[in-house]
């Protein structure tokens, strides 16, 4: 395989004939720090590294995030077991290590933690999320599944793709409109995914910045610290320096 | 070129603004503001003026009135925020800075409130603003006389020009020279400006679209006791560093010094009213739990755009049984939001979007009606900077999810953003009411923000999306993204010459009753193509200065303020006290 020139944008899903990625397995493995499922576009790049620099405030609430895994205490287990497949689809969470989205979502509920608004068609958020569970369960029934934990892959697919797109019909969603339903939710799942330093660490974010601030502002400058993508350097010399593999030479 | 102008030129930066020392009475060594000395005034004693709400108007109205002597105390529903320990470096973490009791929103075109626009806490919503400033255009303010939409206003642009030039040295604000709308300098010089806002400089340029450096509220050097912007790119989350503006650190400390008293967390739920002479007495506020009554001789409210109107609609009486000033069916038409659709664009080189203050460059260039365009009024085009939960929902909004979203997310670093500001039209039926059956915590009916668009705000914002489709088409981006999105909250009690037809006269009185003000962004008529902010903090100024010509009988009489002091006042040694 080739390696990926990230100057093109040939990997990005607008320019691709199916509108989807190449797999992120092409990537390498992260090699410092955790990502989610491990994809290395910045495999030496590990945001928590630079906590000394962090102010005190931040550090506790971005470290709270990585440390502790909230446990679930505002969904039942059934619906957790259809929401949590249904936030790792949408977040193409495969394999471990997985970010807890459900978890930081559930947290946010129990302590009726809401975002200032409500679409009048909806019920309050946390209502939103338990008839979620409810409606997915209805959607798989439409494609012949008992319910949606138990359905097929490509039929999980095709229920969220037909929310995110607004089609979903009958049952619940003749009372709760998916499009608005997927905003809602999907609000909730975006903020806790890329709330946390792993998603940071995937993406090359620099990440809490006060009081260091950043100084090299301009087309493709980083600061010392930040993290260069993977294909940036040659991988054999970038081997030999970093002394980490191969025999010793004759 | 005038001498004044010059003479601001050769100033630029060295310029102290003229009686406000905020910046000077913040401490060196910490970011709250100090708050030791501030006065404490009884419930039961009756305030020259009470003021609901410590924002971008409540917090201006507090500064200039106390300057003058009045006694001035401000409710304020949120906390008095230490930037230090209440503020974090993150985005999901600044939940806290947004109003997050329940509304509810409607309409065909529902807004969304919360984190987008709505405030809380002393400072507002300025608190979390991108730090944008512009002034509006002399054109705003009479729209319906030249271009046939919207309304007029009961003012001119030059009634509002000296408060803006005063509050640009107070904030202060940075920036190239203005060509658009009355030209004009800024009294610091431009901020550097990172890569993406280069790049994209370059493609608006190659159209023949001009952007200028600014107008931001962010000091460029060090100013009094607030230091230079590290560029962090965490503007909207609160500025931990004290560089950006908000009434929080330009205003508040000298309001206090001057003896205003800034309550916090305290809601209030009710203005009340003597039934037999229809004057304001006071308001009701839940503070800890507990219900209490604070007598004024006047009260200005400035909750903006959804709160002031939801009071006012729940202060129900025998005199007003709609709702307080709301006679003729008023209070909560006409609010506003601007359309601000976001486009992406992907560029080969790392722009890493999240360093330098969001809020860098700017184009007015078409504010104004053109008609062939095919709409009236028209749009700004500015950065926006989205750090990553903001970009994740604008890689969504265009319909990514899933694995195609995680892959559009590790690409982050290549993106650059443009924002548009479209000026949508004021519309009676798009207004705020209160929900009957849905109450908050303290019982207390929650405010319901129905809008739909007319046809010229979709032109408008078709159009203003294909603007920045073709600068980003003109830099060179290789891909974009789009998503749609509003900015901004104002209208809601509008000024007006026509009591039919407004809430508020000239003088931000309530046609109805004497001694009630409305001092935020709800009084505007319509709303340009400006971000708000400097706007509303004009129109408290200009109020300010207003109330007081009336209070002491005409401009002959008229006190003189206090003399600038240089630096705090010492604080009172053992020997003195004793």
């Amino acid at each position: 395989m080739p390696p990926r020139d990230f100057r093109s944008a040939e990997h990005l899903p607008n320019l691709r004939p199916d509108q989807q990625p190449a797999s992120p397995d092409e990537l390498p493995r992260q090699r410092n720090g955790v990502t989610p499922q491990m994809h290395g576009r910045y495999p030496d790049y590990n945001v928590l590294d630079e906590a000394d620099h962090w102010d005190e405030v931040t550090r506790r609430t971005v470290f709270e995030r990585v440390e502790s895994t909230p446990s679930l205490r505002f969904f039942t287990r059934e619906e957790a077991a259809t929401l949590g497949i249904f936030c790792d689809l949408v977040m193409a969470q495969d394999r471990e290590p997985k970010i807890p989205v459900l978890n930081m979502v559930d947290a946010k509920l129990f302590a009726g933690q809401l975002d200032g608004f409500r679409y009048a068609e909806m019920p309050d958020d946390r209502e939103t999320w338990r008839r979620l569970a409810i409606g997915l369960d209805a959607a798989a029934r439409q494609h012949g599944a008992g319910d949606f934990a138990g359905a097929s892959g490509d039929v999980q697919m095709r229920v969220v793709d037909a929310l995110a797109k607004g089609e979903l019909h009958g049952e619940v969603w003749d009372e709760m409109p998916p499009s608005i339903t997927w905003k809602v939710v999907s609000r909730a799942i975006l903020s806790a995914f890329y709330s946390h330093p792993w998603a940071w660490n995937e993406i090359g974010f620099g990440g809490p910045a006060y009081p260091r601030g950043f100084a090299r502002l301009g087309v493709g400058q980083r600061e010392s610290w930040e993290g260069a993508p993977a294909f940036e350097r040659d991988p054999v010399k970038d081997t030999e320096q970093r002394g980490d593999e191969g025999p010793a030479r004759p | 070129m005038s001498r004044r102008h010059e003479l601001r030129t050769l100033l630029r930066g060295a310029l102290r603004p003229p009686e406000n020392d905020s910046a000077f009475l913040l401490d060196v060594h910490r970011r709250a503001v100090p708050q030791e000395r501030m006065a404490r005034y009884d419930d039961s004693f009756s305030v020259d003026l009470l003021i609901v709400g410590a924002g971008a108007g409540g917090g201006t109205l507090a500064q200039r009135l106390a300057r003058r002597g009045w006694k001035v105390v401000v409710l304020e529903s949120g906390p008095f925020w230490d930037p230090d320990e209440d503020w974090v470096s993150d985005e999901a973490g600044s939940h806290r800075l947004y109003w997050t009791e329940p509304r509810v929103i409607g309409g065909t075109d529902p807004v969304e409130l919360g984190k987008n626009n709505s405030g809380h806490g002393v400072g507002g919503s300025m608190v979390h603003y991108a730090g944008y400033c512009p002034r509006f255009h002399p054109s705003d303010f009479e729209v319906r006389t030249r271009d046939g939409v919207g309304e007029d206003w009961p003012i001119s642009y030059y009634d509002l020009r000296p408060h803006y030039e005063r509050l640009e040295l107070e904030l202060p604000v940075s920036g190239e020279y203005w060509p658009w709308g009355d030209p004009h300098r800024y009294p610091h010089t431009p901020h550097p400006i990172a890569g993406g806002a280069d790049a994209a400089r370059a493609g608006a340029r190659q159209l023949g679209i001009e952007m200028r450096v600014g107008p931001v509220g962010i000091t460029n050097g060090a100013f009094g006791n607030r230091p230079h912007c590290i560029y962090r790119g965490y503007c909207l989350q609160g500025c931990k560093v004290n560089a950006k503006a908000s009434p929080l650190v330009t205003h508040i400390p000298d309001a206090i010094e001057h003896g205003a008293e800034i309550r916090a967390d305290c809601m209030v739920t009710r203005v009340e009213i003597d039934e037999s002479s229809g004057r304001v007495t006071g308001v009701r506020y839940i503070h800890d739990g507990t219900e209490r009554f604070q007598r004024a001789d006047a009260v200005a409210v400035a909750g903006y755009s959804i709160e002031t109107p939801r009071l006012l609609l729940n202060s129900t009486s025998r005199r007003f049984p709609h709702g307080l000033a709301n006679d003729n069916d008023q209070v909560g038409r006409c609010v506003m939001v601007q359309g601000a659709p976001q486009v992406s664009g992907r560029f080969p080189d790392e722009m890493r979007m999240y360093k330098a203050p969001p809020p860098e460059i700017c184009s007015e260039q078409f504010y104004e009606t053109d008609e062939r365009r095919g709409f009236a009024r028209g749009f700004a085009i500015q950065t926006v900077g989205p750090l990553p939960i903001e970009h994740a929902q604008h890689v969504l909004g265009h319909g990514h999810w899933g694995a195609a979203l995680r892959e559009y997310m590790r690409d982050y670093n290549h993106w650059y953003t443009l924002g548009i500001l479209s000026e949508l039209l004021p519309l009676p039926e798009n207004r705020v009411t209160v929900a009957a059956d849905f109450t908050d915590q303290n019982g207390v009916p929650v405010a319901r923000m129905d809008y739909s668009q007319c046809e010229n705000d979709r032109k408008n914002i078709a159009y203003a999306k294909q603007t920045l489709h073709n600068i980003f088409a003109a830099a060179g981006a290789q891909d974009v993204l789009v998503t749609e999105r509003y900015a901004h909250l104002v209208g809601g009690c509008r000024m007006g010459s026509d009591p039919e037809r407004s809430v508020v006269d000239a003088d931000h009185r309530a046609w109805s009753v004497p001694n009630l003000f409305i001092a935020d962004g709800s009084v505007m008529p319509t709303q340009g193509s400006a971000n708000p902010a400097l706007t509303i903090m004009a129109l408290a100024s200009r109020l300010a200065e207003r109330l007081a010509l009336k209070r002491t009988g005409g401009a002959s009489a008229t006190r003189r303020p206090r003399r600038l002091r240089r630096g705090p006042r010492p604080a009172p040694s053992p020997v003195d006290a004793g």
